[in-house]
């Protein structure tokens, strides 16, 4: 079989760690961001909070490794450390603080920081998945 | 000009606001797969999706927070914000095409910072449906500027 495509819940390890590809903040984003959801601007050249969150999301599609196989985001809890500018490179990092087995499924808290270009952490928390059991015709 | 913007003294714990609805299109999950680059199957997949427990495509979780804190600027006069700092937030249920959307927002809790020119606002909110279902919910930490 090619490479795995999926991590199930099986497959997930506390201390697993993720480390996104980095992406840089434009101006777009934020035309775009404000424009979906009508939120007024703040102060020039700062980027509304919830974009870098936003942007995190996807580039943890795009990190080298196979995405986990996501039933629900449940809920998360986060801070805004400091602000992102247009013109900044966030990157993101997550690892798997613990998992626990339901039923169907089970669920994963993660621990997530978005760094700037310098290192610094701009945002931080922890996010909680619904994550699927692998089904048993993809059994290894 | 007249500054209308609400000061940390001018808001008071147990202020209720009520957003007007808005309703979650196809175009708006669009757009935000766009912007965000998350192409999950939840939010693009319709043949998928039929197959799954919601039956159809859902908008992403974090579309909703995004609406909702649009929608909170136009529930009340606007906060002399200087920061949102942080959340604790829950996804309840799922936001479908066609679902229209509204928040409650209810100050719970003001407290002082370490800085005399700003405090801590923290408001509980509620994202329902046309069906008055939960949607999600959580609460928001704002600093505000105190009236200078």
């Amino acid at each position: 079989m090619t490479p795995q495509a999926h991590l199930y819940f099986e497959d997930v390890a506390v201390g697993m760690t993720v480390t996104t590809p980095a992406m840089t903040v434009t101006e777009a984003h934020v035309g775009i961001f404000q424009g979906l959801v009508r939120e007024p601007g703040g102060a020039p050249g700062v980027v509304p909070e919830l974009i870098p969150l936003c942007l995190a999301i996807g580039l943890g599609w795009r990190a080298p490794a196979p995405p986990l196989v996501v039933l629900a985001f449940m809920g998360f809890e986060w801070e805004f450390i400091q602000p992102v500018h247009v013109g900044d490179t966030i990157s993101s990092r997550a690892r798997v603080l613990n998992k626990r087995a339901l039923r169907e499924g089970g669920v994963v808290v993660e621990e997530r920081v978005i760094l700037s270009q310098t290192g610094a952490v701009a945002q931080r928390g922890r996010f909680t998945f619904l994550v699927a059991r692998r089904p048993k015709e993809a059994a290894a | 000009m007249t500054d209308l913007r609400r000061y940390f003294e001018d808001i008071q714990p147990g202020e209720e606001y009520e957003s007007p609805g808005r309703t979650v299109t196809e175009t708006d999950i669009v757009i935000f797969a766009g912007l965000s680059g998350d192409y999950n199957v939840l939010h693009t997949d319709a043949e998928f999706m039929k197959r799954s427990i919601f039956g159809e495509r859902i908008a992403h979780g974090l579309l909703g927070l995004a609406i909702q804190a649009g929608l909170f600027t136009r529930s009340t006069q606007a906060y002399a914000t200087l920061a949102f700092v942080g959340l604790r937030w829950k996804f309840k249920g799922p936001i479908k095409i066609g679902d229209t959307i509204k928040l409650r927002a209810k100050v719970v809790a003001k407290k002082e910072t370490g800085k005399p020119d700003r405090g801590l606002i923290t408001l509980q909110r509620t994202v329902l449906n046309q069906r008055g279902e939960i949607v999600q919910e959580g609460e928001t930490d704002l600093i505000v500027e105190r009236r200078p």
